[in-house]
């Protein structure tokens, strides 16, 4: 079966696609002008969607029929008036679950959550989210408020999460009508003086396992975690092998709760891979020792992964550089091979399930 | 950008009172406007080659037969 890559980049959308997951043909760019933070398909009808951005013309979703040759732009998007709010960008998007025809969720800056029920035509931000109680705890990161993550539980058609930095993650029991923060034993160490606060953690990329849903990772600013009740409960795992606790983008392995892939950098104030080396770091046993993965990376390499530009699916992993590369692995990340190089700054990477 | 939003279009004829009737018409407008209905910052219009915002705003009224621009602003550097 084909392998096919949604690549959303600084300057458009790119389609990698592969009929052996060796040589790769790249086609693009789509969305020419955007700045695609996201781009995704709707493993339900084929759709897909971006989340894009224009320093002229604002945040919006485009959506396409036909794997890009057309698309349409969201009719209805932004803030209620009242909540004295105003959509700055749109970072993340989520379709609903087999069964919830036409449902989409939107995560966007600052700090918003929006839902679609036609099939992202128009948007309806969540008010419980706008008007969150620990709102005013929350601060903007570096790529602003941004709600970045947006998972859902697979056992559980009214448990969700999200995760917005540098406000924490919040977990939703009622499908998204309230929301609890789930940010225990989390450190927020940029705030000396209560460094494990309840809100204010900044978390850049938030994982449910698909098969153990009461399994979530996490890699924050402060540290790589894992969660074994829901986001009750965190534990902070960066020991054993990995060089930083800092990083963005976090991938799993569908098949194998106890895995997970992260790509650290060397700290907050250096943002680059550490050593002048690209590694993967895999573990093997829910985070309590890592390993480094390197055959096929590039060395010396000081490159970045930005936090929506890694995922997996049951065939591997994928990430995409800032230095405009995509790397892909099928054995278990043993061995990378670039499918992409020279693309414009990797923002996102999505494989589509398309037939 | 905002003709790739319309298949390419790049000019429409429509009846309109004011300018910003006239751009609120297009298939565009939710792109040209932010979702408090002001003008976006970077989007320059003209009318018959002179910026409106230097020659009455966008709530100027029409007479018939204006050309309008749009225009984004030169950003960045």
């Amino acid at each position: 079966m084909a392998t096919t890559l949604l690549v959303g980049t600084r300057k458009g959308l790119f389609v990698l696609t592969s009929g052996d997951r060796e040589s790769w043909d790249v086609s693009g760019p789509l969305l020419k002008g955007w700045e695609v933070f996201h781009a995704i398909a709707d493993s339900r009808d084929g759709a897909v969607y971006a989340a894009t951005n224009s320093f002229v013309y604002g945040g919006t979703v485009h959506r396409s029929e036909d794997r890009g040759e057309t698309w349409t732009r969201a009719e209805e998007l932004g803030l209620p008036e009242d909540s004295d709010l105003t959509l700055e960008k749109t970072w993340h998007i989520r379709p609903g679950r087999d069964g919830e025809e036409g449902r989409l969720w939107l995560g966007g800056a600052p700090g918003v959550l929006f839902r679609s029920d036609d099939s992202g035509r128009t948007w309806e931000a969540v008010d419980s989210l706008i008007r969150h109680e620990t709102r005013e705890k929350w601060n903007p990161g570096a790529g602003g408020m941004c709600c970045h993550s947006i998972q859902l539980d697979s056992d559980d058609p009214n448990r969700m999460y999200v995760a917005i930095s540098a406000a924490g993650t919040f977990r939703s029991a009622d499908g998204g009508e309230s929301w609890t923060p789930a940010n225990s034993g989390v450190a927020a160490d940029f705030f000396p003086d209560n460094p494990f606060p309840e809100v204010g953690q900044c978390v850049h990329k938030l994982l449910v396992h698909p098969a153990k849903p009461e399994r979530l990772w996490q890699q924050n600013h402060c540290g790589v975690y894992r969660s074994d009740d829901h986001g009750d409960n965190w534990e902070r795992l960066e020991g054993n092998g990995l060089p930083s606790g800092f990083g963005f983008p976090i991938a799993l392995d569908p098949s194998d709760p106890d895995v997970a892939f992260v790509i650290p950098e060397e700290g907050a104030e250096n943002r680059v891979t550490p050593e002048g080396r690209l590694g993967v770091y895999r573990t093997h046993d829910g985070g309590q020792s890592w390993e480094l993965l390197r055959t096929g990376l590039p060395e010396p390499a000081w490159v970045a992964v930005l936090r929506e530009a890694a995922s997996f699916d049951e065939e591997g992993a994928y990430f995409g550089t800032q230095s405009g590369s995509v790397f892909v692995t099928s054995d278990g990340g043993e061995s990378w091979t670039e499918a992409a190089t020279h693309l414009p700054p990797v923002l996102s990477v999505e494989a589509a399930s398309w037939q | 950008m905002l003709a790739a939003e319309v298949g390419g279009q790049r000019r429409f004829e429509v009846d309109a009172e004011t300018v910003a009737g006239a751009l609120r018409s297009l298939p565009v407008s939710n792109l040209v406007f932010d979702e408090r209905g002001r003008l976006r910052q970077l989007v320059n219009v003209y009318v018959d080659g002179v910026d409106v915002r230097d020659a009455g705003g966008i709530d100027r009224q029409l007479e018939g037969g204006e050309e309008i621009r749009l225009v984004a602003a030169i950003a960045g550097g």
